[in-house]
């Protein structure tokens, strides 16, 4: 592709006089050292920093595999890059050929920091993407942040990821737990009914507050429900008997779980066990292909939202089922899809900025437009770096058809124009960036 | 086994007096019976400091040696807060025989403390910050020493690890509206003397490889400073005291010390340490997190220590430095692999080298002077020839049965 | 809803917590009472016996790790959960024997805190050769098709699993109670634990006694770590994090003293239980049930230093 070896002239121009000034124009020439910027060799390196064992260990195994995918795809052509992607190459990006480094966060946010500084210190990533935990996800994004080099979150889902700790650094493809409730919230209300009383089960850190906090703004909002009683539960917990029971007794008509990954499958499995479900309806606001996998026919009748699924019937979507299918002999699940979009995503835009400079490459990320990843039209908003995009609302299988491998059925795709929100309003009002450089 | 101190009757450290009595004769006494430590004070200071200098130049720019071990600069500055961390730990275990598996919590609120100084009180210096860690440690570890020290033995290092946990989980749930929780706190961290940013490199120095940044020089610094007060400390009439009730707890009590108090002396002290070293890495982070109190991170504590050599001191730094070394470069080459490698030296050194690398590297250069037939005659000889047996009567208070 | 349903939930969700604490208890208090050797390794038998179990009893899916490299990716007998207890608590057993013959006894003459130490190396080996080996996801554990239903007390929501743990919790407990109260191989273990030496003048060997209540704790354990595995997947460090309120249990309890696991750990699993189902006001005590645990044990250590039902020591 040509513009490939504009970008690279342009990209070499910048290295030569880099020690001139820092006027960090648009061209890529002239800017000075920034983070891990320049590089120096022929390979660009980018850390992969993910959860590969802990409560949302399963989601972090499919992300590398989809991390893995778009490093062979980006150097060597295939899947998204030779459909959607007009901006890359299929031979490196810039002239780099991609390297890359991961690390396991063990779901563990002192951990994930510890593995950025590996990443950015011990390899030189030039950027890292990861997450799983939002709690994760907001202190990598802070270590990159210091460090100057571009954070891509993968899974996050927390308010605060593109909130109150959003940063100049980091950007967010997935949409967030106030998106979730606006999606949510009017599905709920039409099947259940109005003026239900609802009780919370939720993750005792910024991903669960979150969800709990947008849950019952919409909830009540919307259909009109009252909240019986919200408890915290550290992430983590092995048995949520005690918590189930409790909720049981409280005389609620609806169950939320704002519990993710393992904890999820955990809780609404024990619930069900329980017998909780022949009380009361239970909602998962966010859950996966992992969490279903896991937690079986519990996930039966359950609505929640997904950050994307192969059901999802559009050209991009059956593309990156299809490649990742021939690559691994298995259905991606969403976090894969996040992993794989953020990673073709930042290399698109280094193209375009035509040099790895990090100012350069956010300027091209702001604002940007795109309808290429399968979730329809899409704007990575400047003001809060927060993607504004479509959310699928699911419901869990019955029994007899989850045997068979499929675990939900998308109810709608909530258009992005139904659950956007001003950059002076709900999460994005906390959200102050920063500095370019 | 709790007959068998009645048989020890080696010369170890015996104090005639108590604590009144501590002359500056008994000092110098002392000087000579530090393991290892041979010389002077400002021998030691500057050797030390020596030794900080180059670090970082060894470890990840010098031309042949750091190609083969791989190091990076971004970690010298962690090695060494671990290693203090880890040397206040061996002034507990290495020198009064104490096994707690608390100290996390005495790091962690260090760490929380100066991450709350931060978040709610705006206040940002540097050296604050550490200071305040310092004095939490000090309180904290003196409250769960007064509790621990009920019980010797096993006993204390279960109880120091329940009450360890206890605040673990107080910092991480009840507290978690104040303490962040499962999120912790994200911190920004002011400048040194509020005009020099601590991750900025330091003029000349960093670009000829020796100073990676402002923080290192800093935690440098501290590193120099804590060797100095632990090797004053040991040196004082506590520091023989504590060495007394290492070798043999019952005869210190019979000369009229209160052992119990000393005891808790060392906890506070090692303690204070935990605390400074919590405080710094919190410094480092940019970020506190009730994950720091973990009874695992005592357990990480531990390991370094006795890697490095119990009661040696300056092997706390190399068992730290081990330990992060393994974790984090080795493991680019052996994956997940490097903890049970891990495991494995832990073990293998509890087993069969109880002086850990420090023990090594000395009994190396004993031998090395002895086929030299050089000078044997240093004051270090004899406390080689008694280390392995020196952990040995640790336990004598642990069990019932003493005292018919 | 009612008073009396939310007092009974408490009471088996209490009791259950409770039981696993005191599988743990029992073995580590039994093995500390006789042989004088603190066990820090004894989760990972804990999770040992997990991890057999699901092999014998279920069959576990394997996608990263040297097995899964080697091909091995499907494993599992699926022989049902009472071949999988009966073989849990054989091969832990065994293992036992063989951790207090070739591991345990080269320690008993040197310094308990070597002992602590050695054993900490251990249960990190074990747990990392597991992850390294097994992959470091959690693996769901099924509950066995004759107790999954729920308990058929109206408004009292428990999984029939519970009870069953209870059940059996209370059976391995007490034969293990009668072995030592009621036999003779029981009575030379009892005069070992008072005084070894006297039983060693009297000619009685009590090297095949020591090592058969090392093997029993660590088969208690394992029953642990299978029946457990239900209520939540297992992973390499379900070992490390059971450890510690296993160690609170056997001091609250008094070391040595079966009668006293069995109390301690009743009383730290329905304090937990009730903290999370009590809320005074608006606010709710769930956050406390960790803490509530420890603070118990504070304040029983402090009022009675050798625990509930310890013998008395010198408080040195």
């Amino acid at each position: 592709m040509k513009a490939a070896g504009v970008a690279g002239i342009a990209g070499l121009a910048g290295c030569t006089d880099s020690l001139t000034s820092g006027d960090g124009g648009d061209g890529g020439g002239g800017n000075e050292a920034l983070g891990n910027y320049p590089i120096e060799g022929d390979t660009a390196t980018f850390g992969f920093n993910i959860p590969l064992s802990g409560p949302y260990g399963s989601e972090g195994q499919d992300e590398l595999r989809a991390y893995e995918l778009a490093v062979k795809h980006l150097n060597n052509g295939g899947g998204w890059v030779d459909s959607q992607f007009d901006d890359l190459s299929g031979d490196g990006v810039v002239g780099k050929t991609i390297d890359y480094s991961e690390a396991d966060t063990e779901t563990d946010k002192g951990k994930a920091r510890e593995n950025a500084r590996q990443l950015i210190e011990r390899d030189n990533a030039i950027m890292v993407s990861g997450g799983s935990s939002s709690s994760v996800a907001i202190n990598v994004q802070d270590e990159c942040q210091k460090q100057k080099v571009l954070f891509m979150a993968c899974l996050t889902h927390s308010n605060d990821t593109t909130g109150k700790d959003c940063v100049r650094y980091g950007f967010r493809e997935m949409f967030n737990a106030y998106h979730t409730a606006k999606a949510l919230a009017p599905v709920l209300g039409e099947e259940y009914g109005e003026d239900l009383e609802f009780y919370q089960l939720y993750a005792d850190y910024t991903w669960g507050k979150s969800v709990e906090e947008s849950m019952r703004q919409f909830l009540s909002e919307g259909p009109g429900w009252s909240e019986v009683n919200s408890v915290a539960t550290p992430l983590g917990t092995s048995d949520y008997s005690s918590y189930l029971s409790d909720a049981q007794s409280s005389g609620a008509d609806v169950l939320l779980l704002n519990h993710y990954g393992l904890d999820g499958a955990k809780s609404v499995r024990q619930a069900v066990d329980a017998g909780v479900d022949e009380e009361m309806d239970i909602v998962v606001p966010l859950y996966n292909r992992p969490m279903a996998e896991a937690a079986g026919d519990a996930i039966s009748g359950v609505f929640g939202t997904v950050a994307w699924d192969s059901a999802i019937d559009n050209t991009p979507s059956n593309e990156f089922t299809s490649a990742f299918q021939e690559e691994y002999d298995r259905i991606p699940s969403g976090p894969a899809q996040l992993a794989y979009a953020q990673t073709l995503q930042y290399a698109a835009a280094v193209e375009r900025a035509g040099s790895f400079y990090p100012p350069d490459v956010i300027k091209e990320l702001e604002d940007y437009s795109y309808s290429n990843i399968g979730m329809g039209e899409e704007t990575m908003r400047k003001c809060d770096h927060q993607a504004q995009r479509a959310v699928p609302v699911v419901r869990g299988l019955p029994a007899d058809q989850i045997e068979t491998g499929n675990y939900f059925e998308i109810v709608n795709t909530t258009e992005a124009s139904q659950v956007t929100y001003g950059c002076d309003t709900g999460p994005a009002a906390q959200c102050e960036l920063g500095p370019y450089e | 086994m709790s007959e068998d101190y009645e048989l020890r009757t080696d010369g170890g450290a015996a104090p005639a007096t108590g604590e009144d009595a501590a002359s500056a004769n008994e000092t110098e006494q002392a000087t000579s019976r530090v393991p290892g430590l041979g010389g002077d004070e400002g021998r030691i200071i500057g050797l030390t400091a020596l030794a900080v200098l180059l670090f970082p130049f060894l470890f990840a720019e010098a031309p042949v040696i750091s190609d083969i071990i791989q190091g990076y600069a971004g970690l010298t500055t962690l090695i060494l807060i671990w290693g203090i961390f880890a040397m206040g730990y061996d002034l507990l275990h290495g020198f009064t025989g104490l096994l707690s598996f608390g100290h996390a919590a005495f790091w962690g609120a260090g760490g929380m403390a100066a991450g709350l100084l931060v978040e709610y009180a705006g206040m940002n210096l540097p050296l604050v910050l550490v200071v305040v860690g310092t004095i939490v440690g000090v309180l904290l570890a003196w409250l769960i020493g007064f509790l621990s020290l009920r019980r010797g033995g096993i006993y204390f290092a279960i109880l120091t690890l329940a009450f360890g946990q206890m605040i673990y989980f107080t910092i991480f749930g009840p507290a978690g509206p104040i303490t962040g929780g499962e999120d912790g706190l994200l911190l920004t961290i002011g400048d040194l003397f509020g005009v020099i940013p601590l991750n900025a490199g330091v003029p000349v120095l960093t670009p000829l490889g020796f100073i990676p940044s402002w923080l290192y020089l800093i935690v440098g610094i501290f590193v120099v400073i804590s060797v100095a007060v632990a090797y004053r400390v040991l040196n004082s009439p506590y520091g023989l005291i504590f060495k007394a009730i290492r070798e043999n707890e019952q005869r210190a009590e019979f000369v009229g010390l209160n052992v119990w108090r000393y005891k808790l002396m060392a906890f506070v002290l090692s303690g204070a340490f935990a605390g400074f070293a919590g405080a710094l890495h919190t410094i480092y982070n940019g970020a506190a997190s009730a994950s720091a109190f973990y009874w695992i991170v005592s357990g990480d504590v531990v390991i370094m220590s006795i890697l490095g050599g119990v009661g040696t001191l300056f092997g706390a730094f190399l068992g730290a430095g081990v330990y992060l070394y393994m974790s984090n470069i080795l493991e680019t080459f052996v994956g997940t692999l490097w903890h049970v490698m891990l495991g494995l030296l832990f073990v293998v050194v509890v087993w069969l080298f109880p002086g850990g690398i420090w023990g090594g590297i000395r009994a190396l250069r004993d031998l090395i002077t002895d086929l030299i037939g050089g000078g044997g005659s240093e004051p270090e000889a004899a406390t080689d020839g008694g280390e392995p047996g020196a952990r040995a009567p640790a336990d004598s208070s642990s069990d019932g049965g003493d005292g018919q | 809803m009612s008073l009396v349903a939310d007092l009974i939930s408490i009471l088996l969700n209490g009791l259950q917590q409770g039981a696993i604490y005191i599988l743990l208890a029992v073995g580590l208090s039994i093995i500390l009472g006789t042989l004088e050797f603190v066990n820090f390794a004894h989760g990972a038998l804990y999770i040992i016996g997990a991890y057999v179990g699901l092999y014998v009893a279920q069959g576990l899916v394997v996608s990263e790790g040297y097995l899964a490299e080697a091909g091995f990716s499907d494993l599992g007998l699926g022989m049902g959960f009472i071949v999988g207890m009966i073989v849990v608590a054989l091969v832990v057993f065994v293992l036992g024997l063989l951790f207090e013959r070739f591991i345990a006894r080269a320690f008993y003459d040197r310094p308990d805190t070597d002992q602590i130490l050695v054993t900490f190396g251990l249960a990190i080996i074990v747990q990392e050769i597991l992850r390294v080996s097994l992959g470091s996801t959690s693996q769901p554990v099924n509950q066995p098709t004759w107790a999954s239903g729920s308990v058929p007390i109206p408004g009292v929501a428990i999984s029939e699993w519970r009870i069953y743990i209870i059940l059996i919790t209370a059976l391995l407990v007490g034969i293990v109670y009668a072995l030592v109260e009621y036999t003779d191989f029981g009575l030379v273990v009892r005069a070992g634990t008072m005084d070894d030496e006297m039983v060693r003048l009297l000619g009685i060997k009590l090297s095949r006694p020591y090592i058969i209540v090392f093997g029993i704790g660590a088969a208690l354990a394992g029953v642990a770590g299978l029946v457990a595995g239900p209520l939540s997947p297992i992973n390499p460090t379900a070992g490390t994090d059971i450890l510690v309120p296993a160690f609170v249990t056997v001091v609250i309890g008094g070391v040595g003293s079966i009668r006293g696991a069995v109390a301690a750990g009743t009383i730290l699993g329905i304090t937990q239980a009730a903290l999370i189902q009590t809320q005074i006001g608006t606010y709710n005590l769930a956050p406390w049930s960790q803490v509530g645990i420890y603070a118990i044990a504070a304040i029983i250590l402090l009022v009675r230093p050798e625990g509930l039902l310890g013998e008395e020591v010198d408080t040195a």
